[in-house]
């Protein structure tokens, strides 16, 4: 089918790139956004704008909080379609929290258990709240965390929820991902000659192409370590095997582990108090300091309940380790006895850590979060230009032949490139300018993004007729324009809405809200002097892409 | 502050590591110093400085944080600093000259 291996990468880099091209555009602009998402929740919930806090006193505080948590009406209601009629108290099962270096506000959760499901022994639902750990104060329910709890699971997810289709979109999308890195490479003639090389004054195609390269390859391993690590992290979604093929054996390494450890697997029935947690949360952290890695609890995890096999699980934060959490101390719930304390992790259990730890990045490190970032856009910087330089290379071809392809494809593309800016920009806009009274403010933020978004894919299908003519979309730049004026609104209304501009918020020295500034502003420079070099480009009608040398160029034209 | 001041350190390391070896291509150099000669023995000094930053850069990394820390930093450093070396050469390659004038032992230094 093909005369060399090298026509054949081709073939699967631009064809398999294309297709899913415009889902990695989303999965990395989201992940880059998801670097900051604590940052990005403090921006948008200005209730939260205080320094980072360490978990509080669990005797003094936590447990009142924890003891009226309810199961989420939303997992009931699913709960109720699954088994029918549920008990009218379900039996509380665990408790946990979790926090890191960034987190101000601190989230709870509790699981309940749903007995009377036949078909899944261990079915349960959650409840969750959030609240402020200097006082107590729980955090209004329609307040979105837009960084952590909307922008984060589109990454992963892209929020399509049903069947858990969202997953395996993005899981496709690594894979192809993968193989785009390496069949890119193989396609790339100079690697190593044309490593440095960027030429913005050749012409159009040649200088695309250039950057296409230049980004894809300079952070190669950047790219090869996110696409390779986020198929590990959700590899037991991807591969089942302990909830199907190996059930048994899973279930049965599950009771070994426990009992090694002497933790209850089950509960024993039987009622019985709970010992001071704060006690032991000392204790923990003096077995810490005793192995000369002093810290602050990261994860607390109670199982069992209330019951006489109840036990406590305090976890160290990882902010000084790529490993999230670690050093688990394990207690006696009842007298606040040590268990088992863990052992450092095997090589196999680092190494996993390593790579899970090193893509949800919960350490303390600015400097390598900004290089994420950095890693991120050039994605996204690689993968649209990609996708332009797919367009420039067949609009001529396709207005000649009176094809629609390049017009669509670049439809596509607008709608996968600043269509996401504008979404994102629209739901910051939304969360500051709409009045605090309406209920369910969440409800709404939620809908300017998508409405957003589905206004830019309009817009740039119906702006699209000049690629069939050869020429640019005019598309490109009025969204330009669009994304300059809604991130310059969102400052604005920041500002309006909560009195911090940038100079409070740099002169208290904030920086969640005056970086998250700083970006949008920085955006919204970027946006400009693109919509005029574009409206520059419009303008010259340059039919530019037939005198690149053949060699430099794909050989095969898909 | 300290460990900024290091983390500063290895990305210059890095960038100067970077800009050696991209100096080390002939196309670089004639962006850089035009006419000057481009040595073979010039090539494999600038090869040798480029390592040589690149390392450093890996050794000030590990000075700053915990080893498995260090290495995600040194790679995305080293990425970093490559795209800042391919603009500079993009658009100021006159800037990288210092370096190219130290590599041929500031003779003829621009």
């Amino acid at each position: 089918m093909f005369s060399s291996f090298r026509l054949a990468m081709t073939w699967v880099h631009t064809w398999f790139g294309l297709v899913l091209g415009f889902v990695l555009m989303v999965v990395f602009f989201f992940g880059s956004l998801s670097v900051f998402d604590r940052e990005i929740d403090r921006w948008a919930i200005p209730e939260t704008r205080y320094e980072p806090q360490v978990m509080p006193s669990f005797d003094q505080m936590l447990r009142p909080i924890f003891e009226q948590i309810e199961p989420d009406e939303a997992e009931l209601e699913a709960a109720r379609a699954r088994v029918g009629k549920l008990e009218a108290e379900l039996p509380l099962m665990n408790w946990s929290a979790y926090t890191t270096h960034r987190d101000p506000v601190l989230a709870l959760y509790a699981e309940f258990a749903v007995r009377n499901n036949p078909d899944d022994a261990e079915d349960h639902v959650h409840g969750h709240v959030t609240i402020d750990p200097r006082t107590g104060a729980r955090l209004p329910e329609d307040r979105l965390k837009i960084g952590s709890e909307f922008f984060y699971p589109m990454h992963y997810s892209l929020h399509v929820n049903w069947l858990g289709l969202g997953y395996w979109i993005v899981a496709l999308a690594a894979l192809v991902m993968l193989v785009a890195l390496v069949s890119g490479v193989v396609m790339h003639k100079k690697l190593f000659r044309e490593f440095f090389t960027f030429r913005p004054q050749t012409n159009r195609q040649r200088s695309i192409l250039d950057l296409h390269n230049l980004t894809g390859v300079v952070a190669l391993p950047f790219h090869f370590m996110f696409a390779l690590t986020g198929l590990i992290i959700f590899a037991g979604i991807y591969f089942p095997v302990s909830e199907t093929t190996l059930k048994q054996l899973a279930e049965k390494h599950e009771r070994i582990e426990a009992n090694a450890k002497g933790l209850a697997h089950d509960p024993a029935g039987v009622k019985a108090p709970l010992a001071s947690v704060d006690a032991m949360v000392a204790l923990a952290k003096s077995r810490w300091a005793a192995r000369d890695m002093a810290g602050e609890v990261g994860f607390l995890w109670l199982n069992h309940v209330g019951d006489r096999n109840g036990t406590v699980s305090i976890y160290r934060a990882g902010s000084d380790q790529v490993a999230l959490v670690g050093q688990a101390v394990h207690f006696e719930a009842t007298t606040g006895r040590i268990i088992h304390e863990e052992p450092p992790p095997s090589p196999v259990a680092s190494v996993n850590e390593f790579l899970t730890g090193l893509h949800l990045q919960h350490f303390e490190h600015w400097l390598l979060r900004w290089l994420y970032v950095f890693g991120g856009l050039s994605g996204c910087v690689c993968i649209a230009t990609g996708l332009l330089f797919f367009v420039g290379k067949r609009k001529q071809k396709h207005a000649a032949q009176g094809i629609q392809g390049a017009r669509w494809v670049d439809a596509l593309a607008v709608t996968s490139v600043t269509g996401p800016v504008l979404a994102v920009l629209a739901i910051l806009v939304a969360n500051r300018g709409l009045p605090t009274e309406i209920g369910e403010r969440n409800v709404f933020e939620e809908g300017a993004f998508w409405i957003a978004w589905v206004l830019a894919g309009a817009h740039a299908a119906l702006q699209s007729r000049p690629v069939q003519q050869g020429r640019i979309a005019p598309a490109w730049r009025q969204q330009c324009h669009a994304i300059a004026t809604l991130a310059i609104a969102a400052v604005v209304l920041n500002w309006i809405t909560t009195g911090e501009h940038l100079g409070s918020s740099i002169s208290r020295g904030y920086w969640p809200v005056a970086g998250f500034d700083l970006v949008l502003l920085a955006a919204a420079a970027i946006a400009l002097t693109a919509a005029r070099r574009l409206r520059m480009r419009e303008k010259t009608k340059r039919r530019d892409n037939d005198d690149i040398e053949a060699d430099m160029l794909e050989p095969a034209h898909g | 502050m300290v460990d900024a001041g290091l983390l500063m350190l290895a990305f210059l390391c890095s960038f100067t590591g970077m800009s050696w070896l991209a100096l080390a291509l002939k196309p670089h150099w004639v962006q850089v110093r035009d006419a000057v000669p481009h040595s073979e023995s010039l090539v494999r000094r600038l090869r040798w400085f480029g390592a040589t930053g690149l390392v450093l850069s890996l050794a000030v990394c590990l000075v700053a944080d915990h080893a498995s820390m260090a290495w995600l930093v040194w790679i995305m450093t080293l990425s970093a600093a490559a795209l800042l070396v391919a603009m500079a050469l993009a658009y100021a390659p006159r800037s990288l000259s210092w370096l190219a004038a130290i590599a041929s032992g500031l003779r003829g230094s621009a």
